[in-house]
């Protein structure tokens, strides 16, 4: 069974569309694996080779990996959960209840949006954390942290505008509250407020304005700068290699 | 004049015969130039062999999670009735116990700008890039210093009565002292000895942000009352 | 256009003195910067208007509270769905917010410890509005309160009179 699938794979390989598709040979030389990476629109901001000691587990605990991971997952169950989701109160709750007790896995989505969105801000607090604690941020680093920070703050806000979405006690309070410390801020806080809310209160406005700045805004900018990020990564010299790991200890 | 400062590219440039500046090395600067690269592997596939191993490892525990763990909805949200408590999602507890102790402006304005500030600016400070030891050179005026700051900073707290920023607060005091005494050379007390000023600030940072965090998302109850997270209060 | 073309080359420009030496690129550069701010500022303003809602469809700011008979004398009344409390001392009555001024909670009144406790960080109020504990920065503050014609209270949530006011029926 195994053999012939292995067999049919290969034969696969030999015809004419995927030569068309993939134009390098299959990946066993250097070369060929080097065109696997730069011929390669989704990964030709990575290097070509990588040193041995960026890729032991402790370099970076594929702490930002696993954030941008998570940043897709949310933008595909969050873009399915869509499809059945109203911006308007209180239709918004009424489709929460939809989505449990009506569509078929629909709970599952939005659960798998939740949880991921919670560990998305826990692990770019933790990336950030441990970049300092290596000293990621040092020259020529210095602009790549500044986008790191600015992401951190993208992911707090599409974290907290989706807060407010189900319409429930939950939400609808935890974005009370959390408008009305903008309010205190001199001079401005109470106009940063109402024009945030689009009204005095949150309501229906609030809402909306939440709505496209978590579905459109936000990860526009995200994806924007998660963009950015990479491609510095590799363009200021790669993940930072202590000289302390070279002896092995840490 | 002009024709000498051409630059010239391309396959008929000769760097042998015209060397050409390309990048000035100060010192102090990157890690990276002192650093030898070391042994290199192809990322394809060792890096992403790797990476797709760590993303499905972490798509099937949350798949494992979702299946069991379901999102909470609570009531319709009712803008005439306030639940008690009312919590901000768990990243911003540590905020709303700050904003218990301290007034909105402080708690929700200053402090996060600041926080902000400073993160931004970490890497713009040229101070101490090869990350010398605190306790390195004047050592005994150094501590005098920051037992002055850690002094002023406890006494401003015990005012507004922060015990739960005073708690991390005296840890991490504590751990810098006895690093200062300690004669350790290896083990964990030994690396806390090497350990530069930027690495306490921001050990001390984590060690409050954690603590807040925490005591606000299970030690909180009804009116912002203490609680224990085992036991039950009714609403 | 004439004038463009009579301006001299900017090698003569720097050798004649003048005012300031500016030359046309640096002229024209500081022109394009300048309309490009101009029209950001313009911009951001235009945004600003639209964002911010001409008409609002939000509870009404007055009310009426009905026959002041409804209150006895001594009693504080939460009013659920305006969130106010009518207050009937013995000197007459006042109407108090009951939005906590610390951030926007809506407060609750303890007729057992006989006073207003807010759920979010425990600021804790005299009936008059005035803070006994907790983070509240300000006390409630009072809306202004009269008689309708047809002798019914009438709460004014867009006027905010001194604590010391109190209506006298």
């Amino acid at each position: 069974m195994a053999t012939t699938f292995h067999a049919a794979l290969e034969n696969l390989r030999t015809t004419r569309v995927w030569k068309s598709i993939f134009r390098r040979g299959p990946a066993i030389t250097n070369r060929t694996r080097s065109v696997a990476v730069f011929g390669n629109l989704f990964l030709h901001w990575l290097p070509v080779k990588v040193r041995e000691k960026s890729l032991r587990v402790r370099a970076a605990y594929y702490l930002g990996s696993l954030s941008f991971l998570l940043f897709l997952l949310l933008v595909i169950t969050g873009v399915l959960l869509m499809f059945y989701y109203h911006p308007a109160a209180p239709n918004a709750y009424r489709d929460m209840k939809d989505l449990r007790f009506v569509v078929s896995n629909g709970v599952f989505l939005r659960n798998m949006h939740r949880i991921a969105a919670h560990l998305m801000v826990l692990l770019v607090f933790c990336h950030m954390f441990h970049v300092f604690y290596r000293g990621g941020y040092k020259p020529p680093h210095e602009f790549n942290w500044v986008i790191g920070v600015v992401l951190l703050l993208i992911t707090l806000f599409l974290s907290y505008t989706g807060y407010l979405l189900p319409w429930d006690q939950l939400a609808f309070w935890a974005v009370t509250v959390g408008t009305n410390i903008v309010s205190a801020m001199p001079v401005i806080g109470s106009k940063v407020r109402f024009v945030a809310l689009g009204g005095n209160i949150v309501g229906e406005n609030a809402l909306l304005r939440f709505y496209v700045l978590h579905v459109v805004i936000l990860p526009l900018l995200a994806f924007l700068l998660i963009g950015v990020h990479f491609w510095r990564v590799q363009k200021d010299g790669g993940l930072t290699v202590r000289s302390k790991d070279d002896d092995g200890k840490n | 004049m002009m024709e000498k400062t051409k630059i010239e590219s391309g396959f008929s440039s000769d760097a042998k015969k015209e060397p050409r500046r390309i990048v000035f090395i100060t010192r102090n600067t990157s890690a990276k130039v002192k650093d030898d690269r070391g042994p290199e592997l192809m990322t394809y596939p060792h890096l992403l062999v790797r990476e797709a191993i760590v993303f499905e490892v972490l798509i099937i525990a949350m798949v494992v999670l979702a299946l069991f763990w379901d999102a909470p909805l609570e009531q319709l949200a009712n803008p005439l009735l306030t639940p008690n408590p009312a919590k901000a999602p768990w990243y911003f507890l540590g905020l709303q116990e700050l904003l218990h102790y301290f007034p909105p402006f402080v708690a929700g304005i200053l402090i996060p700008t600041l926080v902000l500030v400073a993160l931004i600016m970490i890497p713009y400070f040229h101070v101490n890039v090869e990350g010398k030891p605190l306790w390195g050179e004047k050592a005994s005026k150094r501590l005098a210093v920051v037992a002055a700051v850690t002094l002023g900073l406890l006494i401003l707290l015990a005012v507004v009565d922060a015990w739960t920023i005073i708690l991390p607060t005296v840890f991490v005091a504590a751990l810098l002292v006895a690093s200062y005494f300690s004669k350790a050379t290896s083990g964990w007390m030994g690396s806390l000895r090497l350990k530069p000023l930027s690495w306490w600030v921001m050990t001390w940072f984590i060690a409050t942000a954690l603590c807040l965090t925490v005591v606000g998302t299970f030690f909180r109850g009804p009116g912002w009352s203490w609680v224990w997270p085992w036991g039950t209060h009714a609403v | 256009m004439s004038d463009t073309k009579s301006t001299p080359a900017p090698d003569s420009a720097h050798a004649s003195p003048g005012p300031t030496e500016l030359s046309r690129r640096d002229f024209l550069s500081e022109v394009t910067m300048g309309a490009l701010g101009v029209a950001g500022l313009g911009g951001a303003a235009l945004t600003y208007q639209y964002f911010s809602p001409n008409v609002l469809f939000e509870p009404p700011m007055t009310f009426r509270a009905g026959n002041p008979d409804l209150y006895p004398e001594n009693s504080v009344t939460f009013l659920q769905d305006q969130l106010v409390y009518i207050v009937r001392t013995a000197a007459g009555f006042y109407a108090v917010s009951a939005v906590c001024t610390h951030l926007g909670c809506i407060t609750q009144w303890k007729p057992e410890a006989d006073m207003i406790a807010c759920p979010c960080h425990g600021s804790k109020f005299q009936p008059d509005g005035k803070v006994i504990a907790g983070p509240a920065p300000r006390p409630l503050p009072h809306y202004s309160i009269n008689l309708a014609a047809d002798g019914e209270l009438l709460v004014n949530k867009l006027e905010i009179i001194k604590p010391d006011q109190v209506l006298n029926v």
